[in-house]
């Protein structure tokens, strides 16, 4: 197994002196190439801000997200921007669409700020899309698609850039189950086809149990997988 | 940006499918800059056409000229020939070309008028433009001869039915009789020239003095070189033909225009003053709008720096959309401007002209106060935190 991120002795808390609310608390896991896991753990478990620290979107206070063969962590916003384009895909529960592009260009929106050209970028995203199965729907915007075909326009401008790891928080949690099972398919498929290692937040025991490997947090803490559902 | 990140060029189209996005709104936000950038050009515009028509007063003329006038009501006239030995001992002269004017009755038949008797000499005729309607002008074989070229207004207000005022025709000027040779077209008055062209009867100078009060000239222009330093001139002319009895005026064109120019630039001044408050006022309304904007696109903003916007390009992006609105409010505001000096100039005598460099200021005047104030909505886009913008609602 080739480890693409690690965690290590991670800690982060909120607010000061004796209010102070520790929401992780060293917390260590591995990801590997390849794999498909789900981070599980109830309302207020810190998963959310476990996510965002490894999505380079928030810091630790203590402890550190290493991504493989990826330079120092990042000390200045711009350098965490430009680390999060290059190697993590976002996919949210309310698929963060803009209303005022097309598919297709809501698509491309990671290459646009990668300073890709509009040509390419609009190959790529056409062929990213073509993926997703919405070849047909390039030219249409948000409005004009249905939440199950929003979220796979959303999961093709996660992969456009070829991240490392696709982050998706709780991306079925606004689908109804038929729809949220196309999309956890279409998951599974691109994780398999592609081979994107894809980290995915769930409340759902039963879409965890689909994916390769289950991490659950409690307050704050990795449960060991022996006490794991 | 620096190596990565999307090019200027492709920010701007992002920040004109966003402000196309916005319609209404952005076109209101942009009154006031409109107002003030339209306020701005106006000004300036009808500031540079009283000028052109300022300086209209010199065209026939020149500007290399020096004007000489005597008020000989109570002493000499201008002593021709000691005029015409000054002049032709300065090396920086090149002509003087003295005239006796004086206000007189004329009469024809049975019509009077009150208009200028004027002794001239044929060299006025080049000076001044002045162009024969019907007859011809006076010219040097006319020598010490009664005849008179009259002006239009004159040869009009002199004129019966039946009795034109045209060649051929006798006029009476102070008493004397004389025969019309020629009627000028009308003359637009120059600044330097103080005879009323439309009112007067021109005759030879050399034998003016009989319809004069004094005798002399009242006054005479002196053509100097172009390279000639003109205010030194005046005082050297004002110096040689000073009198104690018949004070003695010399105006130089250069000075004059200096003056009027120095004129204009201050009422410039003022109006743009007074412009500028009122873009300040519309640089408010871009902020304002600006800051409506950031806010409505807090999850946008979220998601950009998510997937890799750096503060600096959101910031950016946002600059550009403040500046292309303000722009477009200036280019607005530059029609609204040229629109407004044509609607000046239809009340006013003056004709129609547009300073190009002014349309260039508004825009430019416009962009600089979107710079300005949308300095302030980039750099609290560039500081909205993604997690805080994309938590779900």
């Amino acid at each position: 197994m080739v480890p693409i991120l690690s965690v290590v002795d991670l800690s982060k808390g909120y607010g000061a002196g004796d209010q102070r609310v520790a929401v992780l608390q060293h917390v260590s896991l591995r990801i590997d190439a390849g794999e498909f896991i789900a981070l599980c753990g109830p309302s207020g478990s810190g998963k959310s801000t476990l996510l965002n620290m490894i999505g380079l979107l928030d810091r630790p206070d203590s402890g550190e997200v290493r991504y493989e063969n990826a330079s120092a962590a990042p000390t200045t916003a711009a350098a965490s921007a430009r680390l999060r384009n290059d190697l993590i895909g976002f996919v949210f529960q309310s698929f963060h669409l803009l209303g005022r592009l097309s598919a297709w260009e809501n698509v491309a929106l990671p290459l646009f700020h990668r300073g890709v050209k509009r040509a390419e970028r609009k190959a790529r995203a056409l062929a990213m899309l073509d993926r997703v199965g919405l070849s047909d729907r390039a030219h249409h915007r948000p409005e004009q698609l249905s939440g199950g075909q929003r979220q796979r326009v959303a999961l093709a401008r996660a992969l456009v850039g070829e991240p490392r790891l696709v982050l998706a928080d709780e991306p079925t949690g606004n689908l109804d189950s038929v729809t949220g099972a196309q999309v956890m398919a279409l998951l599974r498929r691109l994780n398999r086809d592609l081979g994107v290692t894809i980290l995915m937040v769930t409340h759902d025991r039963d879409l965890a149990s689909q994916c390769d490997r289950m991490i659950e947090i409690h307050d704050g803490r990795v449960v060991p997988l022996a006490e794991a559902g | 940006m620096i190596g990565r990140g999307a090019s200027l060029s492709e920010l701007m189209l992002e920040a004109l499918s966003n402000l196309r996005g916005q319609g209404r709104r952005s076109v209101l936000a942009l009154l006031g800059v409109v107002i003030g950038s339209a306020a701005i050009v106006a000004l300036m515009n009808i500031a540079h056409i009283a000028q052109i028509e300022a300086l209209r007063g010199f065209r026939q003329t020149g500007v290399d000229l020096l004007s000489i006038q005597r008020d000989a009501a109570n002493g000499p006239g201008l002593d021709v020939a000691h005029l015409t030995d000054l002049v032709a001992a300065d090396p920086q002269a090149l002509m003087v070309v003295p005239f006796a004017s004086s206000g007189t009755t004329m009469r024809a038949g049975a019509k009077s008028y009150s208009g200028a008797a004027a002794g001239i000499t044929p060299q006025m005729n080049d000076m001044a433009g002045l162009i024969p309607a019907q007859g011809r002008l006076l010219a040097p074989v006319d020598g010490c001869s009664p005849v008179v070229v009259v002006g239009r207004t004159l040869a009009a207000e002199l004129s019966a039915p039946g009795a034109a005022v045209e060649p051929g025709s006798l006029i009476h000027v102070g008493g004397y009789g004389y025969t019309v040779v020629g009627v000028l077209n009308a003359v637009q008055p120059q600044a330097l020239s103080p005879i009323p062209f439309d009112d007067a009867a021109l005759m030879p100078l050399a034998c003016a003095r009989r319809v004069m009060p004094h005798d002399g000239a009242t006054g005479a222009l002196i053509r100097l070189r172009p390279d000639a330093d003109a205010a030194a001139a005046a005082a050297r002319y004002s110096a040689a033909l000073a009198s104690s009895t018949a004070p003695t005026v010399v105006r130089d064109a250069k000075t004059m225009i200096q003056a009027m120019r120095k004129q204009m630039d201050m009422l410039g001044g003022v109006l743009v003053a007074i412009g500028s408050i009122s873009l300040l006022v519309g640089g408010v309304g871009v902020m304002n709008v600006m800051l409506m904007t950031v806010m409505e696109r807090r999850r946008e903003i979220g998601l950009r720096a998510a997937i890799g916007a750096t503060p600096g390009e959101i910031c950016l992006m946002f600059l550009i959309e403040a500046v292309i609105l303000a722009l477009g409010g200036g280019i607005l505001g530059d029609v609204l401007g040229v629109a407004l000096t044509g609607l000046v100039t239809l009340f006013t005598p003056f004709g129609f002209a547009i300073d190009w460099t002014v349309l260039f200021i508004g825009a430019g005047v416009a962009a600089a106060v979107g710079l300005v104030f949308g300095l302030y909505p980039a750099i609290a886009a560039s500081r909205i935190q993604p997690i805080e913008a994309l938590r779900a609602d």
